[in-house]
């Protein structure tokens, strides 16, 4: 790895680093969690990026996403051990209390809906993100190596997973 | 509360959104040490593997000035047992060295890395199988040697005997010894390799 990082990678480090807080937000609920796995995306991404060819068909953003999430599932690291369900309502409550003064929806629901995704699986977490994300299907089967077909079941098996989990509420 | 709803706030801005990284502070980030599974076992076979290395060039050292016959075979056999290791650590930081690139699709990387420790499992697994006797042998050959040296196998009915609690000895030891690398190897690595292996058949499972 080079020693300075180039100034295209600071530039698209910058664009997308939004990307990569969001990735962290999702899978992880503790803040000093969150900036462990950050720190590791970013390390991840720097070392990658002298490899990293732009072509015409595929986007930086797919790029960014693969490796996000290749971090954050294979989760290979030495994490603090926390009791998981501890404190998803209050965590997603705190981050929403800042964030939904404009939202149709009250705290709770979105707290309740934070909490179901939590509790989804780590690949799951992947489909949601990506749905939330906005991406499209083509792309989600990109990232995720799977084919559009199957993007559509999953991600249908997720959104009824997370119906049940909020009527069983 | 679906997901499409939330989709509409997920993508605003941070309240407190953080400050881009500098380059200052991504060169401390490349300098701390990485908390990667993956990274953490590259830097200890790399420092195994340079372990080896010193002992290797310390036998190379012993080797022409070791007078003592039992001595040079002693060094001989741990230079032998140096070079199967080098070789060892070397296929290791290979298969290391591929799980730690992670440019791939998730299902892609995931199958990468559940392959490889397999592969890293099955190498520790025949390693412990090949050096338990190999080991034994440097070491209960060196005692012997010098027994016999000392003339203390006059007798064949101590030679006999020796030779059969050699055995078992050397039996059991590496009986426990397989025991014991199994459940330390499952240990460290089994429970990642679990999660992998779900994870991935969680992406694999067919659509219907």
């Amino acid at each position: 790895m080079s020693a300075a990082p180039s100034a295209d990678f600071l530039a698209a480090l910058h664009e997308y680093q939004p990307l990569v807080r969001r990735v962290c937000r999702l899978y992880c609920q503790d803040a000093d969690d969150r900036q462990d796995l950050f720190q590791e995306i970013v390390l991840q991404l720097w070392r990658a990026w002298p490899r990293y060819v732009p072509q015409p068909d595929a986007k930086l953003s797919t790029w960014l996403y693969r490796i996000a999430l290749n971090v954050a599932i294979s989760n290979l690291r030495q994490r603090t051990r926390r009791p998981a369900s501890v404190g998803l309502e209050d965590e997603a409550a705190r981050y929403l209390a800042q964030s939904t003064e404009n939202s149709a929806y009250e705290p709770e629901e979105t707290a309740a809906l934070y909490a179901a995704i939590n509790r989804l699986s780590d690949v799951d977490k992947a489909f949601v993100l990506l749905y939330l994300e906005d991406r499209p299907y083509d792309e989600m089967a990109d990232i995720l190596g799977i084919t559009q077909n199957n993007v559509r079941v999953k991600m249908h098996r997720v959104q009824e997973k997370l119906r049940k989990q909020l009527v069983h509420k | 509360m679906e997901l499409d709803d939330l989709r509409r706030q997920w993508q605003q801005p941070e309240p407190a959104a953080t400050p881009a990284l500098t380059p200052t502070q991504l060169d401390a980030l490349r300098k701390g040490h990485t908390t990667g599974l993956v990274a953490r076992m590259r830097r200890n076979a790399r420092l195994e593997a340079g372990f080896n290395g010193l002992i290797g060039l310390g036998c190379l050292a012993v080797l022409p000035y070791a007078h003592d016959n039992l001595l040079r075979a002693y060094a001989g056999l741990t230079l032998v047992l140096v070079i199967i290791l080098v070789v060892f650590y070397y296929r290791v930081l290979g298969v290391l060295g591929r799980m730690a690139e992670p440019t791939g699709s998730v299902r892609g990387h995931l199958g990468t890395l559940a392959q490889g420790l397999r592969q890293l499992l099955r190498f520790y697994y025949r390693l412990t199988l090949a050096s338990g006797p190999a080991t034994m042998l440097v070491v209960w050959g060196v005692m012997l040697g010098r027994m016999a040296a000392r003339g203390q196998f006059k007798h064949w009915q101590m030679s006999v005997f020796i030779g059969v609690l050699v055995l078992l000895m050397a039996a059991l030891t590496q009986w426990l010894v397989v025991k014991f690398a199994r459940w330390y190897v499952q240990r460290l690595y089994g429970r990642h390799l679990d999660r992998l292996e779900s994870q991935l058949r969680e992406l694999n499972e067919p659509a219907m």
